[in-house]
């Protein structure tokens, strides 16, 4: 209505829904969705045990184990000024 | 004497501009805020602008915006240097500021026939909706692999579709220029109990069509026991 465009700019958005290759790019979207969602919680869940196992560790296997992964590493301060 | 009998019919449809772009006002606040505030200002005041709010959408209710909604041929924000609201965007906008009944927008999300209807309804619900509403109304639509047209910022026409247009509306942070406000991830909300989780029309397609299904591992253990208690 405002003028800016004429209809052969647009791309065809008509739908045929028998159409195998429609189908079969829809599939293809949803099982990378699905496997996406999968790593996602499955990503999740590990985060999740890791956090449980550490509560469990004691304080010096805690600072064992941070300074074994050069965790928490207290920066060297630098020449001030 | 002007003060008295004045109304939009008497001035020819004319009234003040600022009347004619605020929210209703038996509008709610939504996610503590008045809903036009959603999109954020510049655009809005683009919006206000522009010709097709002018000219189509200025008296427009629940009912008539479907007839809008029809004209749409394509979904999307803003386009051009100057950042020219797309006709879909100033619709969101007039749902915003005259919000329609949820169960208006749910049939408008329910629609089948009209596609475009069907995008306003549900990128409005992830709007302005709670989390779970938003899981139960959109998600179905990930079956719905029918074509939309989309515009970009470089006010170029691209073909997505329905199911990936949900995705990015459960998924993302930001969608046709908008920040859209925060919902919780669906397995945080699988943890409390209060969604099971997402059954893939893909999986019982799968399971009908073969002997061997490809199924996930805990979509796998789903089907099990439902079938067991069925």
């Amino acid at each position: 209505a405002e003028g800016d465009t004429s209809d052969d700019e647009l791309p065809d958005d008509t739908d045929d829904l028998e159409d195998e290759a429609a189908i079969t790019a829809w599939k293809n979207r949803e099982l990378a969705r699905l496997k996406r969602d999968r790593e996602e919680r499955e990503a999740a869940d590990k985060d999740k045990e890791e956090t449980e196992r550490r509560r469990q560790l004691t304080d010096a296997e805690i600072v064992a184990e941070n300074a074994r992964l050069g965790l928490r590493k207290v920066k060297k301060k630098g020449q001030m000024r | 004497d002007l003060s008295s009998g004045i109304n939009a019919e008497y001035m020819g449809g004319f009234r003040p501009r600022a009347m004619a772009n605020r929210t209703d006002v038996h509008a709610r606040n939504v996610h503590g805020t008045n809903p036009q505030y959603l999109i954020e200002k510049i655009l809005r005041t683009k919006i206000h602008e522009s010709n097709y709010w002018k000219e189509h959408c200025f008296a427009l209710n629940a009912e008539s915006i479907i007839e809008k909604a029809m004209d749409l041929d394509a979904v999307g924000g803003a386009y051009g240097g100057h950042l020219k609201p797309t006709k879909f965007m100033c619709l969101v906008l007039k749902m915003l500021q005259i919000q329609p009944e949820k169960d208006i927008v749910i049939e408008f999300i329910k629609n089948y026939d009209l596609k475009y209807l069907r995008i306003l309804g549900a990128f409005y619900l992830r709007l302005v909706g709670n989390a779970m509403d938003i899981y139960q109304y959109l998600e179905p639509l990930y079956n719905d692999y029918r074509k939309i047209r989309r515009r970009l910022r470089d006010g170029t026409y691209v073909i997505t579709h329905i199911d990936e247009l949900v995705d990015e509306f459960l998924t993302q942070d930001h969608v046709f220029e908008i920040v859209l406000p925060r919902i919780s991830k669906r397995r945080v909300l699988e943890t409390t109990g209060q969604l099971s989780p997402r059954r893939s029309e893909l999986e019982l397609l799968e399971k009908l069509e073969s002997e061997e299904p490809l199924l996930l591992e805990d979509e796998r253990l789903l089907l099990g026991e439902n079938d067991e208690s069925s």
